[in-house]
C-alpha cells in the first residue's frame, strides 16, 4: 500500500511540476462548460419551458454537474499507457517490484483528486459569474445512490481506458488515435457529457443504456437530479457493475495475450 | 515576385506531399482519425436536428438557418486545420532547437512554422462539405452577390484565423507552450460553432471584437442571410486585416525573444 501512496505522491508532484499544462487544461474544460451553458440557457431562455423532461434548473445543473464529473472520471494518466506500449517503455514498469494495474490506478487517482479539487474551485467561479439556477439534491437515499454510481463511473473508465489502450500491443502504429476515438468521440458523446441523452427517442435510450457509456457521466447525473425511480437506479447500478466485471475480465485475458506479443520495440 | 511565389508553393507542395504520405503509411491510425472526426461532424448535427426541431427556433433562428451556421463554422474550422497544420508540430522544434534550421534556411520562418505538413485527413472532408453547405445554403435563397461576399468572408475569416495560429507560434516562442494554448484556441474556435447571437453580453461583445470569434464563424454565415450590415461588413475585413498585422508585430517581437536554448 505504501508504495503505490509514494506513486500518487509522485504523480501530485508531476501534474504540478508542469503548472501551465495543468493550469491551461483546467482553462480548456472550462471554455468547453461555456458552449453548452450558453446553449442551452439560449434554448431555455424562456424561464418556464420544459423540453426533454428538463427545465432550466435541472438543465443548467446537469451542464455544471458535467464539469465536476468529467473531472473526476475522465481525468487519467493511464491514458499514456498506449504510448508506453508503443515506444517500448512498458519494460521499465514490468521490471519494477509493483502491480502494473494498481500503479496506474494511483496515478489516476491522483490525476482525479486534483482535477476535482480544481473542478470544484470553477465550478464555484463560474457560479458566481454565470447564476445559474442550480438544483440541490436534499434527498440522502438519492445522494448515497450518486456516490455509488460515481465510484461505479471511476472504474469503469479506467477499465475502459486500459481495454483500448492495450490494443496498442497489436497496432503499435496507431498511437493514440484509438483513445482519441474513444475518449473524444464516444466518450464524450455517448457518456452525455456534452448533451444528455434524454433527448434521443426512447429505443434510442435503451440501447445506450445497454452499453457501458452512460453509466461514465449521463447516468450519474440522472441520479443526482433524482429523475429515476429507486428501482430503475438500482437496475443501472447492476448492469454497470456488469459491465464493470464484464471488461475487467477482457482486460485480463487481452493484457496477458498482449504481454505474449510485447517484444518491447523502441528501447 | 513570381518566381518567389513558385518557391514557397514548391516548399509547400513538398512538406505536404511528406505529411500525406505518412497519413497513408498509418491506414489504421489515420482511419480512426478520420472516423472520429465524421462521428463527431454527424452527431452533432444529429443533435441540432433534435434541438431546433424541439424548440422551433435557436436564438431566432430556424433549423436551415441553424445548421448553415454549423456547416460555416466546420468549413472554416478544416479549412484552417488543413492549412495551418505546422503549428501542431511547433512546439518540438522550439524545444529540440530545431527552429534554428529554419531561421537558417532562405524562406520566410513563419511560412514553414505555419504551413508545414498539410493535412490530408481534412484535406479529404473539404469537398463533400461544401457540397453540403452549397445544398444547405441554397434553402436560404441567397442572391449571387451575397454568395461572392460570403466567398470573401470566409477568407476573412481563414485570414484571423491565421492571426490566431500565428499568435500561438509567438506564444510558443516565449513561453514554450504551445500544444494547450492551440487547444485553447481550438476550443474558443468552438464557440463559433453556433450563431454568436447564443452569447449574453459582454461575452457577445468580447467574442465579437476583442477576441474576433464571432467575426470569424457566424458573420460570414449571417450575411448570405442578409443579416449583416455593408457597415458590418467592413468592420470584419477591417478587424481581419488589423488582427492579422497585430500578430505579425507579434511573431517578430516573439523572434527576437528566441534563445536557441538546447540546440
Amino acid at each position: 500500500m505504501k508504495k503505490y501512496l509514494q506513486v500518487l505522491k509522485i504523480t501530485f508532484q508531476q501534474e504540478l511540476a508542469y503548472r501551465v499544462n495543468f493550469i491551461m487544461w483546467r482553462v480548456r474544460n472550462v471554455m468547453q462548460i461555456f458552449l453548452i451553458f450558453f446553449l442551452w440557457d439560449s434554448v431555455y431562455s424562456d424561464h418556464t419551458r420544459q423540453l426533454f423532461g428538463y427545465d432550466r434548473t435541472k438543465i443548467l445543473t446537469y451542464v455544471f454537474g458535467i464539469l465536476v464529473i468529467k473531472a473526476i472520471v475522465f481525468s487519467s494518466r493511464s491514458i499514456e499507457l498506449s504510448r508506453i506500449i508503443s515506444d517500448g517503455t512498458l519494460s521499465l514498469y514490468l521490471l519494477k517490484p509493483i502491480n502494473f494495474f494498481k500503479y496506474w490506478f494511483s496515478a489516476d487517482v491522483a490525476s482525479k483528486l486534483l482535477n476535482m479539487g480544481f473542478s470544484i474551485f470553477e465550478t464555484i467561479f463560474l457560479f458566481l459569474i454565470l447564476k445559474p439556477d442550480i438544483f440541490f439534491q436534499s434527498n440522502p437515499v438519492y445522494l448515497l445512490l450518486f456516490i455509488v454510481s460515481l465510484i461505479i463511473a471511476v472504474l469503469l473508465f479506467f477499465v475502459l481506458i486500459f481495454l483500448i489502450n492495450i490494443f496498442s500491443f497489436w497496432a503499435p502504429e496507431t498511437g493514440w488515435a484509438l483513445p482519441f476515438l474513444f475518449v473524444v468521440i464516444i466518450g464524450d458523446f455517448l457518456s452525455g457529457s456534452v448533451f444528455p441523452l434524454d433527448i434521443f427517442s426512447k429505443s434510442a435510450q435503451n440501447i445506450f443504456y445497454s452499453l457501458p457509456f452512460p453509466y461514465l457521466v449521463f447516468f450519474p447525473l440522472q441520479v443526482y437530479l433524482g429523475k429515476l425511480a429507486i428501482s430503475t437506479v438500482l437496475n443501472g447500478i447492476v448492469i454497470s457493475l456488469g459491465w464493470l466485471i464484464v471488461l475487467w475480465f477482457l482486460v485480463k485475458v487481452f493484457w496477458e495475450k498482449g504481454l505474449k506479443k510485447f517484444c518491447s520495440e523502441g528501447i | 515576385m513570381k518566381k518567389n511565389l513558385k518557391k514557397y508553393f514548391n516548399v509547400w507542395w513538398i512538406s505536404s506531399k511528406n505529411s500525406f504520405m505518412s497519413v497513408l503509411n498509418n491506414r489504421l491510425g489515420s482511419s480512426f482519425f478520420l472516423v472520429g472526426k465524421l462521428l463527431r461532424f454527424f452527431i452533432y448535427l444529429f443533435f441540432i436536428n433534435i434541438l431546433v426541431k424541439g424548440t422551433n427556433t435557436l436564438a431566432g433562428y430556424n433549423l436551415d438557418q441553424t445548421i448553415f451556421f454549423y456547416l460555416t463554422f466546420n468549413l472554416i474550422d478544416i479549412v484552417s486545420q488543413f492549412l495551418f497544420r505546422g503549428v501542431y508540430k511547433f512546439r518540438s522544434k522550439i524545444i529540440d532547437g530545431s527552429f534554428d534550421l529554419v531561421l537558417s534556411k532562405p524562406i520566410d520562418s513563419l511560412f514553414v512554422s505555419l504551413f508545414d505538413s498539410a493535412d490530408l485527413l481534412d484535406l479529404i472532408t473539404i469537398p463533400p462539405l461544401i457540397i453540403f453547405l452549397f445544398i444547405v445554403g441554397s434553402k436560404l435563397n441567397p442572391g449571387i452577390l451575397t454568395v461572392i461576399l460570403f466567398i470573401f468572408l470566409v477568407f476573412n475569416s481563414l485570414i484571423i484565423s491565421a492571426a490566431f495560429y500565428i499568435i500561438v507560434l509567438s506564444l510558443g516562442i516565449v513561453t514554450l507552450e504551445v500544444d494547450h494554448t492551440v487547444m485553447i484556441y481550438r476550443d474558443l474556435s468552438n464557440l463559433g460553432k453556433f450563431p454568436i447571437d447564443i452569447y449574453k453580453e459582454p461575452l457577445k461583445g468580447f467574442l465579437t471584437f476583442i477576441i474576433p470569434i464571432g467575426t470569424m464563424m457566424t458573420v460570414p454565415a449571417k450575411s448570405l442571410m442578409n443579416l449583416v450590415s455593408p457597415w458590418g461588413v467592413l468592420l470584419s475585413f477591417l478587424l481581419g486585416g488589423i488582427f492579422l498585422l497585430i500578430s505579425i508585430s507579434f511573431w517578430k517581437y516573439a523572434l527576437t525573444k528566441y534563445s536557441s536554448a538546447s540546440s
